[in-house]
């Protein structure tokens, strides 16, 4: 397996401090590939980091057309293997509203799997053997990583000085 | 048990929610003894029926839909608040959602489980109910009919099953992940296999929120689209009484309204169980009864113009079964729905009973069995009397109906309370969202 990087961990309990520091980290050469971990999401952190529209949609898109296609075409390709005729409807075009039922159905099914396997994706999830940094993260503690700096360093000073409560080393693994 | 503080802040939540998750109210047993009963009477019915066929219910000519269908109907009623407040509460930003969503997702899934498990009861030969249910070519290589109301019923339910699971599933993944964080050894490696390795990071709440997002905006349409087709069941048959275009919006409100109430009466015990009091509020239960308020009124209006429609549509055979509801041979069912539905629930126009649990608790199950009545007394009293005065009948269940029938509340309670012992059953990353921002007091705002 791929050894993981260590670098510096800053703690901080203040949301305000938090997005100071990804303000100031945010662009540096010397904090590339940086981590944000924070409880929950709050949208502070995502104007912060600079994230823009989510291509969570592009998935969920495809995924919605997908079945939308499939809905109605599992019901006319029934139609064109055997066409039944039901109520005086004949098949294809006098029962396409009944089609419909098909197509939305399924269009928020497949859809709505393609969201869960994006959000899962593009989180790199599932992977149940993540280095857990601090297990403060998921109670009420935020925190900034950046890879491969020092504790005493320039890096660790700037979190530091936006506020952190705790600056730690993580050793590679 | 023991004592849970909270100051308001988000350091409070993970604490006070999973406090005493391992340790509840020793009703929270007497609760679960009590619905394994009532599971093993349900089993025991089903596996008489299975044994000596059909004949053990009081199904035959003309009436071939009774408790079965009315449960079906009901259980899924009952899974719409569960999307409705994590859905289109969520799209409305309702805040007060964000405490009672996970206890009412959870009841959308069971619900919804509990009332796919009737119509493979109601087939009476389990055996064959993929062959009827699913898109499978039959021996005589004829596909099923997509045309019938039956067939649309199978995919909604199983599309609103599905989204509803991964909503609620999805909701909690960060929520495992605390848990994962607060325990050791192997209930540690159960927990973070269970939040596929949740970690916090920004990247991962960026593209979470989104998909809430989305899957919110697809289940809001799919919320309203499932309840219209069951409504559908009914309605696009020509039997007087059910061949109305009042049935989806009717349906609908019914189903959030049942739905609203149960809601409510799940709330109100577990809150005690866990100790919650401090998280899921008096206001948050006002909120909730606000809304149960409010459909029942819709389902007042309903009823009233289901009346009135029947009256002044001049069609002699709608009028009459409509006549018949109210004075008939189950009039008894229509004016328990009536006060249970319409009239009980006037007494919440009061501040006082809104703020009342133990009053507003007693409403709440009064509504519910009043839903329940609603379906019994749509279907039967349908069927029993059709168009030909000389095939008409009378309908009462069995004992292995009502057995049954008991049966699926103790199904439904015994994984819910199993849910509620296990997992968080308020969100507990979605409440730190509600409460006051975690800021910097030496910083001015």
């Amino acid at each position: 397996m791929k050894k993981r990087p260590g670098g510096v961990l800053a703690v901080f309990q203040y949301l305000d401090d938090l997005t100071e520091a990804i303000e100031k980290v945010r662009g540096r050469e010397d904090c590339e590939g940086y981590d944000v971990f924070s409880p929950t999401s709050y949208h502070e952190i995502e104007h912060a980091c600079g994230f823009g529209a989510s291509p969570v949609r592009f998935i969920t898109f495809l995924g919605g057309m997908t079945g939308t296609i499939t809905g109605f075409g599992m019901a006319l390709l029934a139609d064109w293997d055997w066409p039944l005729v039901v109520g005086g409807k004949t098949a294809v075009f006098p029962s396409l509203p009944a089609y419909f039922i098909f197509g939305f159905e399924l269009t928020v099914l497949f859809g709505g799997v393609a969201t869960i396997f994006a959000m899962l994706g593009f989180g790199k999830l599932p992977n149940p053997t993540n280095r857990i940094l601090d297990k403060r993260f998921t109670d009420d503690r935020f925190g900034i990583f950046i890879p491969y700096a020092e504790e005493g360093g320039e890096q660790a000073n700037l979190l530091k000085a936006c506020g952190a409560e705790e600056i730690r080393a993580i050793s590679p693994g | 048990m023991s004592e849970v503080k909270w100051t308001k802040t988000i350091s409070d939540v993970n604490d006070g929610i999973l406090a005493n998750l391992p340790n509840p109210h020793p009703s929270y047993y007497v609760a679960w003894v009590t619905s394994i009963i009532c599971l093993a009477i349900g089993i025991f019915c089903w596996v008489y029926q299975i044994s000596y066929g059909m004949g053990v219910t009081g199904l035959n000519a003309p009436v071939y839909w009774g408790v079965y269908i009315t449960d079906f109907v009901f259980w899924v009623g009952i899974g719409h608040a569960g999307t409705l407040i994590s859905a289109i509460l969520f799209l409305f930003r309702a805040k007060w959602r964000n405490t009672v969503n996970r206890s009412a997702e959870a009841m959308t899934v069971f619900a919804v489980i509990t009332a796919g498990l009737f119509p493979l009861i109601h087939v009476g030969r389990i055996w064959f109910a993929a062959y009827w249910m699913l898109p499978l070519p039959n021996t005589n290589n004829l596909w099923v009919n997509f045309r019938s109301p039956l067939l649309w019923d199978v995919f909604a339910i199983s599309t609103y099953l599905t989204i509803s699971l991964l909503f609620w599933y999805m909701g909690m993944v960060p929520d495992l992940a605390s848990i994962r964080d607060r325990t050791k050894g192997v209930k540690r490696l159960v927990y973070a296999i269970m939040c596929f390795g949740w970690r916090g990071t920004a990247k991962q709440w960026w593209h979470y929120e989104a998909g809430y997002g989305f899957l919110a905006a697809l289940a809001t349409p799919l919320v309203l689209s499932v309840h219209s087709i069951v409504s559908w069941d009914f309605a696009m048959s020509i039997q007087p009484g059910w061949h109305t275009t009042i049935f989806p919006p009717y349906f609908v409100a019914g189903a959030i309204l049942s739905g609203c109430a149960m809601v409510y009466t799940l709330l109100v015990p577990v809150r005690t169980m866990f100790r919650l009091e401090g998280f899921i509020t008096k206001e948050h239960l006002e909120a909730c009864v606000k809304l149960t308020l409010l459909t029942s009124t819709l389902v007042f209006y309903a009823y009233a113009t289901e009346f009135f429609v029947a009256y002044y549509s001049g069609n002699p055979y709608e009028w009459a079964i409509f006549e018949k509801r109210a004075v008939g041979p189950y009039a008894f069912y229509f004016w328990v729905m009536t006060a249970c539905n319409c009239f009980f629930p006037l007494l919440w126009w009061s501040k006082r009973i809104r703020n009342n649990v133990a009053v507003s608790m007693v409403i709440a199950v009064l509504i519910n069995v009043g839903m329940w009545f609603e379906r019994y007394n749509i279907i039967v009293s349908s069927l029993v009397e059709d168009f030909l005065p000389g095939s008409w009948g009378h309908y009462e269940p069995s004992w292995a109906e009502i057995g049954l029938t008991i049966g699926s509340f103790g199904w439904f309670f015994f994984w819910f309370l199993i849910f509620c012992k296990f997992f968080p059953i308020v969100s507990m990353s979605e409440l730190k969202l509600i409460m006051p921002k975690p800021l910097n007091p030496k910083k001015s705002h």
